[in-house]
């Protein structure tokens, strides 16, 4: 049997501040080597499952449970879980002026090793890592020197979050709409980059809207997300339909 | 007032018309005393006299065990100046080509000093200024000379010991003659649970043409008082850029005081201050422009966590003739905690028509999202704060002329 990565149960969840639920009930378990998409309408609380799994403030967990390697997500920050190897990839990446972007990876990285007790790279290791990565995903030095996303173009947005992926190694990538905004040869190197990354022992959650992606790296699963659940689970020939007579059966049917 | 009536016999008794202003300096500081909260200009930072703990003027000659001569340990050459328990105990001995840097008490015994000692600000509108004239004991006078280019920088070191509360009025003269440049670099600091009052006059005098670049590192012992004047005249095509660095202390204070006089005369003044505890840092500017096409630029940015208070008044006064000027303002400070308090007063007194002025004040919290993404890719939420603390004042540092010290500032603050 293969080992559960992911296990979540009867999951709920809602936004702090006001108590909105938004995930209702979810169940889902990934296990390694598996690719799982998500599609759903939007506002359907795809986005909202990412930040979760995550653990960012803005979002409390209200019932169920949801383990990773055998460790209850819920108790673990944020930096935990992202050092245990969670990583979500955004789907608006944050751009952090003052904070350049080679500083910011050589601290993800050291941070990342640390929890894990490995050692820190030192500036000449790091910098040999990051420049080979760097010239696989076509990120330019001069990007490197910018402050992180500061004046980044879609394109050069995503390309950096697969860079990330690539360069901390998780088990688990959570790709949040990361075609979005992305030209053909873009896609390209970010379906590329995910593909190298992805192996047996690693798997993937990927939140889209387009086939496009999904025909690059071919998802195991595919899962219909509405109402902060899933209500239909297929593989890519779901997909495919979707494209063509979109989400409305589906949501009439789950009613 | 307990501060004046102390039984002290300082330098320069004998010398009639330096005599005679240490007493017009008594008589005024006697008569407008502290500032209070009702004080305008210090409204947000006044202390009472019993929060001073009875300041000591120290007349005694200086005792060295040594460790004032010690070597300054800066990764750059520079002037080396010290200053230890509020006395002159160390100028470097060999000085660059054209720069004149006597001890105070020789300027005005032989009356060099004369045409610049109190002769840039009005005693009446600084108590601490007048309270440094009445007891004016220690200083330097500088002077680089018409067209001297300085390649390294004057170092003035404060250091206090803990041994005694004492109060030190220091003043410095710094004349930049036409077309010269200079950089100074003032430094303060005092040994752990020293408690002690610097009161500080620079009189600045930039001539034609002539460029000062001024850092501060105020750097001061947690129980130190901090009170320092900056009063700066600028001719035309001069430039006065300040750098001011505050840590924490009980209260420290730091105000600009510029005129430009003529035309093209410039002044930047950035500074950063960034407090955790209890203390108030306060940074004041006053920046008079007198004449047309004069310039001037200020950014302050500040940290507060704790019980910590900061305090921005900045004011631009643009006289009727000085057309075609431009003075840009900006103060932001993070408040960290929910204790912490800022204050800023920004004022504009314009009465030119043809300028460019501009004014912008803003507080808040580190940015969640920011935060989240660093913690999301690994980076634990502490090391994430001071990633995001450091990379808000950074853009200050940015700004310093000089990366070298500036490098140097930053490494030990941050």
């Amino acid at each position: 049997m293969t080992p559960k990565l992911l296990e979540i149960k009867d999951l709920s969840a809602g936004i702090t501040e006001s108590g909105k639920e938004i995930i209702k009930h979810l169940n889902l378990t990934i296990n390694s080597g598996e690719t799982h998409a998500i599609m759903g309408p939007n506002g359907a609380g795809k986005s909202t499952l990412s930040y979760v799994l995550t653990g960012k403030p803005d979002y409390t967990v209200t019932g169920g449970s949801m383990h990773f390697c055998g460790h209850d997500l819920t108790a673990l920050k944020p930096e935990e879980r992202a050092a245990l190897g969670i990583f979500l990839s955004m789907q608006a990446p944050v751009e952090i002026p003052g904070v350049t972007t080679q500083f910011f990876l050589k601290h993800a990285v050291n941070a990342v090793r640390k929890y894990n007790n490995l050692p820190e790279l030192d500036t000449a290791e790091f910098l040999k890592l990051l420049r080979s990565k760097a010239k696989e995903f076509e990120v330019s030095a001069d990007m490197l020197k910018r402050e992180i996303n500061v004046g980044f173009s879609g394109g050069e947005k995503k390309r950096l979050e697969i860079l990330q992926l690539s360069l901390l190694q998780p088990k688990l990538a959570i790709l949040d709409e990361a075609d979005s905004g992305l030209d053909i040869d873009a896609l390209k190197i970010v379906a590329n980059g995910v593909n190298q990354w992805h192996n047996n022992d690693n798997s993937l959650l990927i939140i889209t809207h387009h086939l496009d992606l999904l025909r690059q790296i071919k998802p195991d699963f595919v899962h219909i997300y509405a109402d902060g659940h899933i209500i239909r689970t297929g593989g890519m020939a779901l997909a495919e339909e979707l494209e063509t007579s979109g989400y409305k059966n589906y949501l009439e049917a789950s009613i | 007032m307990s501060l004046l009536k102390q039984n002290t016999a300082l330098f320069g008794e004998n010398i009639p018309w330096f005599e005679g202003l240490r007493e017009k300096a008594c008589t005024i500081f006697a008569r407008i005393g502290l500032p209070t909260a009702k004080t305008e200009a210090w409204k947000y930072s006044y202390f009472k006299e019993d929060a001073l703990n009875k300041p000591q003027i120290d007349s005694t000659p200086h005792q060295c065990d040594g460790h004032c001569h010690d070597e300054s340990n800066l990764p750059f050459l520079a002037v080396d100046i010290k200053y230890c328990n509020g006395k002159l105990t160390h100028i470097a001995h060999d000085l660059p080509c054209g720069v004149i840097i006597r001890p105070l008490y020789e300027a005005i015994e032989d009356g060099e000093i004369k045409p610049y000692l109190n002769k840039s600000f009005d005693m009446e509108e600084f108590p601490f200024a007048a309270l440094n004239t009445a007891f004016l004991d220690e200083g330097l006078f500088i002077v680089i000379t018409a067209g001297t280019v300085l390649n390294m920088p004057i170092y003035l070191h404060y250091h206090q010991h803990h041994d005694v509360n004492r109060l030190s009025n220091i003043r410095n003269i710094v004349v930049v003659e036409k077309g010269a440049k200079a950089t100074l670099i003032e430094h303060f600091d005092g040994e752990n649970d020293a408690q002690y009052f610097d009161n500080i006059v620079n009189e600045i005098y930039v001539g034609t043409g002539a460029i000062l670049q001024h850092y501060k590192q105020q750097n001061e012992a947690q129980k130190a008082h901090h009170v320092a004047l900056n009063s700066v005249l600028i001719k035309a095509d001069g430039q006065y850029n300040a750098f001011i660095v505050h840590g924490e202390c009980t209260l420290a204070r730091t105000e600009s005081y510029v005129r430009l006089t003529q035309e093209n005369a410039a002044a930047e003044i950035n500074g950063v201050y960034r407090l955790e505890q209890n203390g108030i840092s306060d940074i004041t500017t006053n920046i008079r422009h007198l004449a047309p096409h004069t310039n001037s630029d200020q950014l302050v940015k500040g940290v507060l966590d704790g019980k910590a208070k900061g305090v921005f008044q900045g004011q631009i006064h643009i006289a009727p003739d000085a057309q075609q000027t431009t003075g840009y303002q900006l103060h932001r400070a993070l408040v960290l905690s929910d204790e912490a308090e800022v204050d800023c007063k920004p004022e504009l007194e314009i009465f030119a028509d043809d300028v460019k002025c501009s004014h912008g004040a803003a507080s808040g919290d580190l940015d969640a999202e920011q935060l989240f993404y660093m913690q999301a890719r690994g980076i634990p939420l502490q090391e994430a704060r001071q990633i995001l603390i450091e990379a808000y004042l950074n853009e200050v540092f940015e700004k310093a002329k000089d990366s070298a010290v500036a490098e140097w500032m930053k490494d030990s603050y941050l």
